[in-house]
């Protein structure tokens, strides 16, 4: 299937007066259509600042430098702001974190969503767009939306405000949404409808999604295929099978092995020692290496590669040097040893 | 239900204003009357300091001046009230005749130049925005301060010599010339050089304000949603960011209306526009304390309705204002 989005080598570098900190560093992954991809990893270690180097929205200390990105096989690495307005909404749409803040407090709601609709379709009739926000309130699960389109966001839980977020975000039929863990400022009942939400949308309209999450246990039953971020770069991506049943990056161990379902029976819940390093001088090797209870002398010198484990199983890690000591992980291996 | 909340609405507002306007004339009544200083001077000009103790005593008497400040108040008030504000100890004429001939002149410089700064800081402050850190800004930023620095005297000086002596352009006192009272464009070549010292002295300060205000806005996160929706920067910028940014720009030229005022004041001086910032000066000065409680109320009132336009006007613009106000009878927040 021909890919929808492909990020070849992509850094991110964001100048700051302490210096500069490299927050994505050398990420290249593609997302077909239709598909989840979940990106997990810690805070701090690039997810965000991904997702806003795709469509351009990252503030103005960061830049992009390094890398392409294609969006339907066309290189927009170097597009204006301009030219980006053309496709944001129309091929990709954002879903923000925080929802108390994402949307204007001085405008209603419905026409907030309006607004959307009409960036990309400006010459729609008043009625014609009214109609399209109150099927919009109703796809993400508002309910008497004509009520409420008047409402402002004050007036909305959090919970409301992120299906409104969501609302704006497919008002022109987007083909990528990237959402940008659209549930962690949430409480978990809530988190659960917007999951839910997410999927059934996805179902319904077909759009590829990029969910961005620091919990492996929240993408777990949404996502097709999973990527794990550390320190700027991505250490393991393949399918959420491949991913959750046979894990071959320390760090993923590590992240399962902290997730509370997982631990049944322990006393004690495990946890990764140490904290991520700071990207502003970031370690020559492995970045994971001081954390890791498995690293290799070479960890500390040289990055690994990215090694193939199937077709569609990737991880950084030089445990997969055919020369490096056989260990026995501390999960998954379940399947094909 | 619905009358009756608009009915409460209108009638807090109306108390709010009469209260205030009490508070100010008690404060402005007993102040004006514990200065130090002496009314009988503005009254008899001269001849005060010829007269006797027991002619001084019989003066004062005769104005009143010798009740407790609490009595004159109560009479003052009473015939205010019947619309009789007294008369001018220094022109001998009633209160709101000696200010009903010149109340209009400094409305008009006033009115004018208010309107011109706000729409024109508005201008300018968008414009530095767009241009946030490039010439544009800097140069109008820089400039601004500069010129706001100048003093109103000394810049309405500048002007007459340049243009009133020197290029003999424009008239460089008076509000119109002899026999042209009713001559608009003779008004209004009067009027340019005053009105361009007042609308140049404060354009800058609420300019940069409003600039700053903006930039804050556009850092906030629905400015990142707005993007991602695909809004070109105009429609952020104005529809958005500027629409959040005006219930404080309204709030602070309302009550910015004295600050625009009072340098008119300086500038008629100068001018020798005669309007009632001579007038407010030489009272204060002369103890004409009839004339004084009339202008100072005037401004008051000026300056409580502003407030309370700006304080309406926010709340069409930003709903929460009026929620957090009725709270008790607001409507059920879903879920």
């Amino acid at each position: 299937m021909e890919e929808i989005l492909n990020i070849k080598n992509l850094s991110v570098n964001i100048h700051a007066p302490g210096g500069t900190v490299h927050a994505v560093r050398d990420v290249s992954f593609e997302l077909y259509p239709g598909e989840v991809l979940a990106i997990v990893g810690e805070s701090g270690c690039g997810k965000s600042m991904l997702c806003k180097a795709i469509m351009k929205l990252l503030p103005k200390s960061a830049k992009v430098e390094g890398g392409q990105i294609f969006a339907n096989g066309v290189d927009i690495t170097h597009y204006s702001q301009k030219d980006m307005e053309k496709l944001r909404g129309k091929l990709f749409s954002y879903v923000f974190q925080d929802p108390m803040t994402a949307l204007n407090p001085t405008i209603p709601i419905g026409k907030q969503i309006g607004e959307a609709v009409l960036v990309h379709e400006p010459k729609l009739p008043k009625a014609q767009v009214y109609e399209r926000v109150i099927e919009l309130m109703e796809l993400v699960g508002i309910q008497r939306p004509r009520e409420r389109y008047h409402l402002y966001p004050y007036n909305f839980s959090g919970g409301m405000r992120q299906r409104s977020v969501m609302a704006i975000a497919l008002a022109s039929n987007p083909r990528i949404l990237l959402a940008d863990e659209p549930t962690t400022a949430l409480d978990v009942t809530i988190q659960a409808q917007i999951l839910d939400l997410l999927k059934k949308i996805q179902v319904q309209l077909g759009t590829a999604t990029i969910l961005v999450s620091h919990d492996l246990g929240v993408v777990a039953s949404a996502a097709d295929r999973v990527a794990i971020m550390y320190a700027g770069k991505i250490v393991e991506i393949g399918t959420a099978e491949e991913v959750y049943y046979d894990p071959r990056h320390p760090y993923t161990w590590g992240l399962m092995q902290s997730l509370p379902a997982l631990n049944k029976g322990n006393a004690e819940l495990k946890t990764i020692p140490g904290m991520p390093p700071t990207l502003v001088e970031p370690p020559v090797g492995d970045a994971f290496a001081c954390r890791n209870q498995y690293a290799l002398e070479i960890d500390y010198h040289q990055q690994p590669p990215m090694f193939r484990i199937s077709d569609t199983h990737y991880a950084a890690t030089w445990l997969l040097d055919p020369r490096a000591p056989k260990i026995t992980p501390p999960i998954g291996g379940k399947r094909n040893a | 239900m619905m009358k009756q909340n608009l009915l409460l609405y209108w009638g807090k507002k109306a108390l709010v204003f009469l209260v205030s306007v009490m508070v100010l004339s008690v404060a402005v009544f007993y102040i004006s009357r514990l200065a130090p200083g002496d009314p009988l001077m503005s009254y008899y000009g001269e001849r005060t300091e010829k007269m006797s103790v027991e002619e001084k005593e019989a003066a004062r008497e005769k104005l009143g001046l010798n009740d407790p400040i609490h009595v004159q108040y109560v009479r003052w008030l009473q015939n205010a009230l019947k619309g009789d504000f007294g008369i001018s100890y220094k022109y001998k004429q009633d209160v709101t005749e000696v200010i009903g001939s010149r109340i209009g002149n400094t409305l008009i410089l006033g009115g004018i130049g208010f309107v011109l700064t706000f729409l024109g800081a508005l201008g300018l402050g968008i414009l530095c925005a767009w241009h946030e850190d490039k010439w544009p800004d800097q140069l109008l930023c820089k400039g601004g301060t500069l010129l706001s620095c100048i003093p109103e005297f000394w810049l309405s000086l500048v002007m007459i010599l340049v243009f009133s002596v020197t290029l003999q352009w424009l008239p460089s006192s008076g509000a119109y010339d002899v026999g042209h009272k009713h001559d608009i464009l003779n008004r209004a070549e009067h009027l340019i050089l005053p009105l361009t010292v007042v609308v140049l002295e404060h354009l800058w300060y609420y300019a940069y304000m409003i600039r700053n205000k903006l930039l804050e806005e556009t850092r906030a996160d629905y400015v990142l949603l707005g993007k991602a929706k695909g809004l070109s920067k105009k429609k952020i910028l104005l529809g958005h960011c500027l629409r959040n940014s005006l219930p404080s720009y309204i709030s602070l030229m309302a009550i910015s209306v004295p600050h625009v005022l009072g340098g008119t004041y300086i500038v008629e001086k100068v001018f020798s526009y005669p309007g009632i910032g001579t007038l407010s000066f030489e009272s204060a000065q002369y103890h004409d304390y009839n004339l004084l409680m009339v202008l100072c109320m005037l401004t008051g009132i000026v300056v409580i309705l502003g407030n309370l336009i700006g304080g309406i006007i926010n709340e069409r613009i930003d709903p929460r204002i009026k929620a957090a106000e009725v709270t008790e009878t607001s409507e059920v927040t879903w879920d």
